[in-house]
């Protein structure tokens, strides 16, 4: 421990492991923990988050510079959620944080704690009609962009299950297609919407 | 993206206190999806050593009105804004502009406090491993001056000789035209204080400074707003030119407006001369159609950039006459 007199005694901080308060010397910090909290359990390593990934929750140790994407994907094998651009600008990585879908390339996964995340893998698991009218009205060619577009479909469907086909397109905008798939997609969203409805009435009824 | 020091802010002083103990070498991110695309392309000299979380701070998420005056917290998502009904109809060039910003997936994640701080957009700035060192980095020219300009100031440098990048916002002419506040963990300014160009930021804020609110007084009785963007992709492009517009009309004529362009220069431009030209007056084409002539007179485009000029003039007629309901 560097005494108060040594020019590094300036520069050094302690900062407390369960608050961002810091502290110029060892007694203060040391008296600040003690009175202020002995009745906590120990603080969890940085990085640590709690995130409920398709109904089942986790608790992950995660890097600063992890994209919520290179979480799904890379490390936790939920290779649905593709990454194309990187960017925020094609939304083949959408995921449903929340109920909001977002972009999984542009949120750090370490921001993700407490958090509730769908992925495709979670809807399909679900048996969620969409994925079957994706398939009838065969709404991909090559397929990568498909998963971002469910996840959005499913994120809409979730908040209005009357959608008209201008909201459907304006709910779609952000997601990106290069085989030119676009006219597929009300038609698939549409009727899964009816099917929903259905469902919901016969469970009322 | 490298490593950083990632800091989750409990509340606004935790977050300024972080500020303070990094000074320049710190980020500040809310939505994420401006500076998170800034990181990976490393387009700055520099690289933060921290980032500072402002999600984590409780209680910056909220809309109401209060006492004659809109409060929106720094927080608010884009996606939000558009949707709320109060906005939409009280305060139309708000829940316009807002719900025109990037894609649906952006808004869903952009704040408006980060809307109102996002960087530029010049792509001789933004290009990866910062291989152009221009003047918004510290380095020795701007190269649109002698480069392809076509998405570059039409109303001059921030000096002469200095940047040309424009200001990308689309909130930020529209809270501007409703004559808005923000109040920062600082001080309380005019949204139209808040844009100063300089090295690597858009704003006057300090380094410790964060916004936490956006202020907007109730229009007065008669007043209508309008907001207008032209980009090639509708929404999901940023604006090559957008205007908002806010209009009080007593017994026919105008009796005060606002007008302010973005994206045609290097800050959100007030259209004086466009005010001027149709206040006591009843709004009528010619009158709106004058009034988009007068706001670009001080127009001084660069070579390839003429074409946003036309495109200006007529953002200004329609949005003032949007403002009129005659559109």
């Amino acid at each position: 421990m560097p005494k108060k007199d040594t020019p590094t005694a300036a520069l050094t901080r302690y900062s407390c492991p369960y608050c961002l308060n810091t502290f110029d010397d060892y007694e203060a910090i040391k008296s600040h923990v003690l009175t202020g909290h002995t009745r906590e359990s120990l603080p969890e390593p940085e990085g640590t988050i709690h995130v409920t990934i398709n109904g089942q929750s986790h608790k992950l140790r995660v890097e600063s510079d992890w994209s919520l994407h290179y979480l799904l994907h890379d490390k936790l094998g939920l290779t649905g959620t593709k990454l194309m651009c990187d960017r925020g600008a094609c939304g083949s990585c959408t995921v449903i944080v929340n109920g909001r879908p977002i972009l999984s390339c542009m949120t750090l996964a370490v921001e993700c704690s407490g958090k509730q995340i769908e992925t495709v893998e979670g809807i399909a698991d679900s048996n969620h009609p969409l994925i079957e009218e994706y398939v009838k009205h065969h709404c991909m060619q090559c397929g990568y962009c498909t998963p971002g577009f469910v996840v959005t479909a499913k994120a809409l469907l979730d908040r209005n299950l009357h959608p008209t086909e201008q909201e459907i397109r304006e709910a779609l905008g952000g997601n990106l297609c290069r085989c030119g798939t676009y006219p597929q997609h009300p038609k698939a969203i549409l009727e899964a919407a009816r099917l929903l409805r259905e469902a919901r009435s016969a469970e009322e009824s | 993206m490298r490593k950083f020091t990632h800091i989750n802010a409990q509340t606004i002083e935790d977050a300024v206190s972080a500020l303070r103990r990094y000074g320049d070498r710190a980020g500040i991110i809310a939505g994420g999806t401006d500076i998170l695309g800034r990181m990976k392309d490393e387009i700055l000299p520099k690289y933060p050593e921290a980032l500072v979380n402002l999600k984590t701070i409780a209680g910056l998420d909220f809309l109401r009105e209060e006492a004659g005056v809109l409060r929106i917290g720094a927080l608010t998502r884009l996606q939000d804004l558009g949707h709320e009904p109060l906005i939409r109809e009280k305060y139309r060039a708000l829940a316009q502009a807002a719900s025109k910003t990037a894609s649906p997936h952006i808004r869903e994640m952009g704040t408006l406090g980060g809307n109102l701080c996002q960087d530029i957009r010049c792509w001789y700035y933004r290009n990866p491993n910062n291989r152009f060192p221009c003047l918004r980095k510290g380095g020795g020219r701007c190269y649109a001056i002698e480069g392809d300009n076509r998405y570059h100031s039409i109303m001059g440098g921030s000096v002469e000789g200095g940047c040309y990048a424009v200001h990308p916002s689309d909130t930020a002419p529209a809270l501007v035209a409703l004559n808005a506040g923000v109040i920062t963990s600082k001080r309380l300014m005019n949204v139209e204080d808040l844009f100063q160009v300089g090295v690597a930021k858009t704003t006057a804020l300090d380094a410790d400074e964060i916004i936490t609110e956006i202020q907007a007084p109730l229009p007065a009785a008669g007043s209508r707003s309008a907001f207008l963007k032209f980009a090639i992709r509708k929404s999901i492009d940023f604006p090559i030119v957008n205007c908002a517009a806010m209009l009080t009309i007593s017994s026919g004529k105008v009796s005060s407006a606002r007008i302010c362009l973005n994206a045609i220069a290097v800050k959100p431009y007030r259209a004086r001369k466009a005010e001027e030209a149709i206040l006591n007056k009843r709004i009528n084409d010619k009158i709106a159609e004058a009034a988009g002539r007068a706001a670009l007179s001080d127009a001084k485009p660069m070579e390839r950039n003429g074409y946003m000029v036309g495109i200006a003039r007529t953002l200004v007629k329609r949005a003032i006459l949007a403002c009129a309901g005659t559109d």
